[in-house]
């Protein structure tokens, strides 16, 4: 296991990669989830009760920017099919979507625009956060193990 | 000329019954507001009672709707400490203007505090709203039947609020508010300005920590 993330990671492109899509993805699902304010000063805080969100976002984050790099190194280096990336970003993006619209500016843009299919949608995504991220998280898991054990193979195959 | 008399007579009667029957069915919609009260620029005249001492220095204008949870998340986690160091000493009062948009429910749930109003009850009410919302957006925690139930709940005059409520007295008073919001550019709840007698104004945006409202209060007072 240490050594399939050597393989990828000791690799600095895609060591970059990860740490680009980890803070990338942490810094936004934070922000509009409210754990982070910008303005009028730059605060952090986890209200009590929120826990929970706090934390399946760092975990969301982080199996992505295992999972992604990883992907695109299996499709890099063997030239494989690239339906298997698809798992990880399709992961990646609903995981990011729950509870992404709730009762903020993005939210209120999407019910502005789209009227009563948007304040279903917000409310949908509000209403079913902790699950779809729970879902998404355990996508992620099982695209991770199937890279784990693909990687080597397709290397003794190479 | 009877005639004539009789037709004047019946116009004039028509016309007194009209004016009668259109005064009478605007003061069943009338209520009791200041329509001059400002707060910055923020029209909070058709918004909640004012919270707190109405000549304290710094006014918060809170933006809010009952079906949020970052605005249940400030009403738990923030607003008791702003109210113990500056709405109850008197250094600050509060505002509250709907901005009913993120579900059906919303609205109604606006109008229902403007009705417990009409018994004196809109904090009370209001306060009872935050602690009993639930998680999901529209899922009945907020329809009228359980809005009913907390006015019930409340020792409000069952009959009057029932009226004020299914005959949607306050709706055009919630739209207005919600206008407010947008004209302010408040883009999502809870939204909040901070409001000193010199008419200075500070947006916030969003379920802010204590700290934050501390720093600007302080820095107002």
């Amino acid at each position: 296991m240490l050594e399939i993330f050597k393989l990828v990671f000791f690799n600095y492109k895609f060591f970059t990669l990860s740490v680009i899509i980890f803070s990338s993805m942490v810094i936004t699902l934070l922000l509009i989830s409210e754990f982070i304010f910008l303005e009028p000063y730059f605060v952090t805080h986890i209200p009590s009760g929120s826990e929970l969100g706090f934390i399946l976002i760092v975990v969301l984050s982080t199996l992505s920017a295992l999972v992604i790099p990883m992907n695109i190194f299996r499709i890099s280096h063997f030239k494989n099919s690239k339906q298997k990336i698809s798992g990880s970003i399709f992961g990646s993006i609903m995981g990011s979507a729950a509870g992404a619209c709730s009762c903020g500016p993005i939210g209120f843009a999407v019910i502005s625009t789209f009227g009563s299919v948007g304040a279903t949608a917000t409310a949908f995504l509000t209403n079913y956060e902790t699950p779809l991220r729970l879902v998404s998280i355990g996508i992620l898991i099982i695209v991770l193990i199937t890279t784990m054990k693909a990687i080597p193979i397709e290397c003794k195959i190479k | 000329m009877n005639k004539k008399g009789a037709v004047l007579g019946i116009i004039v009667i028509s016309i007194i019954v009209g004016v009668v029957a259109s005064m009478s069915s605007s003061t069943n919609e009338t209520f009791d507001v200041d329509m001059t009260r400002t707060h910055g620029s923020i029209s909070t005249a058709m918004g909640s009672p004012i919270l707190g001492d109405p000549l304290a220095p710094v006014t918060i204008v809170e933006f809010g709707d009952y079906q949020c949870h970052q605005c249940h998340n400030w009403f738990v986690n923030t607003k008791p400490m702003i109210m113990r160091d500056y709405i109850e000493t008197g250094k600050v009062n509060l505002v509250f203007v709907d901005f009913a948009f993120l579900g059906r429910d919303s609205p109604k749930a606006a109008q229902a505090t403007y009705c417990a109003d009409d018994q004196n009850m809109y904090w009370e009410y209001h306060n009872s709203l935050y602690t009993s919302q639930e998680s999901k957006i529209d899922n009945g925690w907020a329809s009228s039947e359980r809005l009913k139930a907390f006015a019930f709940n409340l020792n409000l005059d069952m009959e009057l609020f029932n009226e004020c409520l299914d005959s949607e007295k306050y709706s055009k008073r919630v739209q207005y508010n919600s206008q407010q919001a947008r004209d302010n550019g408040v883009r999502g709840t809870p939204g909040f300005f901070i409001v000193d007698s010199d008419y200075n104004q500070t947006q916030i945006g969003g379920a802010q920590p204590f700290s934050v409202f501390q720093k600007i209060l302080d820095s107002m007072i």
